[in-house]
C-alpha cells in the first residue's frame, strides 16, 4: 500500500526533489510536471545524454527477464514504451500471447508511448495506464513480471513502491529494476560528475528547453541509494534472491529479485 | 474487431482494480469512467487511457468526502 501517501499528511519529514527538500505530498506532482514537460523530447534526450548506451542497458534488462510466451509484464514508469517494445519484440506473436501493461504517472509520457506503438504497428498485447507506482491498479498476485527502468529514483517512497511490486507479483514472479547507481572507479567518477552537472543540464536546456528538469535528473541520481543499499531495501520489501549487476562501471545497475 | 478511438481495451478492463481499495471497477462507457463503489471514486478514461490516479478521480458522492490518502487528520 502507498504508505508514503498515508503518512504524508501530517507534515512528517521531507522528501527530496533532486537536492531540494520538499514536502512528501508535493513530490509526486513535481515529478509528474517534469515528465509532462519533457515527454516529447524524452527519447531524444536519452540518446544524446547516454550516447545511445541506454538502449544497451534496456536490452540487458530484457535479457535478464527472459520474456516467455504467455507472460504478463507490468512495466512501471514505462511511459514512452522502451521496455514494453523490447519485451514484445522478443515474444510478440508467440502463443499463448505475452502482454505488457505500461504504467506511468505522467499521461503525457503515455501518449508519446502509445503514439510510438501505433507507428510500430504494435496494437495488440500492450496497454497504457496512468498510475502511481505506490498504488498500482492491479490485483494481488496478478502479474508474472515487474520491471521499472529509470523510475524508482523518482518515487516519493521507495519502500512503498517495492512493497507494491511484491503485492502485484505472482509467487514465482520476477522483479527487475534498472536505475542509475554509483560509479566505483574514482577517476571515472569525477569525469561522470563533471559530465552530469556541466553537460547534461546544458543539453536539457538546448534540446528539451528545460534546464531545471535535467538538473533534477542528475541531482536525483546522486541522491539515489547505492547498489547495496537498494538491494537491502528490496529484500526488506519481502522479495527474495536479490542480486545486482553493474553496467558501464556502475553508472547503472540492474537489480533482480523474485517473489517466492 | 471494431475498436473505437475512445474505447478501452476489454482485456485491460479485466485486469484493472481500484488502486486505493484493490476492489472491482465498473466500466461506464457513456461517461468513459471506471467506477469504484468501495472508494466512492470515478476514474476518468481520457483518449482511451485509464487515469487510475486518486487525485484525478471524481468523488461519486459530493456529500461524502473523498477517501483521504493521508488517513485523515491523524498526527
Amino acid at each position: 500500500m502507498g504508505r508514503s501517501e498515508r503518512r504524508g499528511a501530517g507534515g512528517r519529514g521531507t522528501a527530496h526533489f533532486g537536492f531540494r527538500a520538499v514536502r512528501p505530498e508535493d513530490k509526486a506532482s513535481m515529478v509528474r510536471a517534469v515528465f509532462d514537460g519533457v515527454a516529447t523530447r524524452y527519447d531524444l534526450m536519452n540518446d544524446l545524454m547516454s550516447g545511445g548506451v541506454h538502449r544497451l542497458w534496456k536490452a540487458a534488462m530484457i535479457d535478464r527477464l527472459g520474456p516467455r510466451p504467455g507472460m504478463h509484464l507490468i512495466d512501471v514508469a514505462g511511459g514512452t514504451g522502451d521496455i514494453a517494445f523490447r519485451f514484445l519484440d522478443r515474444v510478440g506473436g508467440a502463443r499463448p500471447p505475452a502482454r505488457v501493461t505500461v504504467c506511468d504517472a505522467s499521461s503525457a509520457m503515455l501518449e508519446v508511448g502509445r503514439g510510438r506503438a501505433v507507428d510500430r504497428g504494435l496494437l495488440r498485447g500492450i496497454a497504457w495506464v496512468a498510475a502511481d507506482a505506490a498504488s498500482l491498479p492491479v490485483a494481488d498476485m496478478s502479474v508474472d513480471a515487474y520491471t521499472i527502468a529509470f523510475g524508482l529514483r523518482n518515487v516519493t517512497d521507495i519502500a512503498a513502491v517495492l512493497a507494491e511490486a511484491r503485492r502485484a507479483l505472482k509467487p514465482g514472479g520476477r522483479f527487475l529494476c534498472l536505475e542509475f547507481s554509483r560509479v566505483g572507479a574514482p577517476l571515472l567518477g569525477r569525469l561522470y560528475d563533471w559530465y552530469s552537472f556541466a553537460v547534461v543540464p546544458a543539453l536539457g536546456e538546448v534540446v528539451a528547453g528545460d534546464r531545471q528538469a535535467y538538473l533534477y535528473l542528475v541531482e536525483s541520481i546522486r541522491r539515489f541509494p547505492s547498489q547495496d543499499a537498494l538491494a537491502g531495501m528490496i529484500a526488506a520489501a519481502g522479495l527474495e534472491r536479490v542480486k545486482y549487476r553493474n553496467l558501464s562501471a556502475g553508472v547503472v545497475a540492474i537489480h533482480s529479485a523474485w517473489r517466492i | 474487431m471494431t475498436e473505437q478511438k475512445t474505447g478501452v481495451d476489454p482485456k485491460l478492463l479485466e485486469i484493472l482494480v481500484c488502486p486505493l481499495t484493490k476492489g472491482p471497477l465498473k466500466y461506464d462507457p457513456e461517461a468513459q469512467e471506471l467506477i469504484s463503489e468501495q472508494a466512492g471514486l470515478a476514474y476518468p478514461i481520457r483518449d482511451g487511457i485509464p487515469i487510475m490516479l486518486v487525485d484525478e478521480a471524481r468523488p461519486l458522492d459530493k456529500d461524502r468526502p473523498p477517501p483521504s490518502r493521508g488517513g485523515g487528520a491523524g498526527p
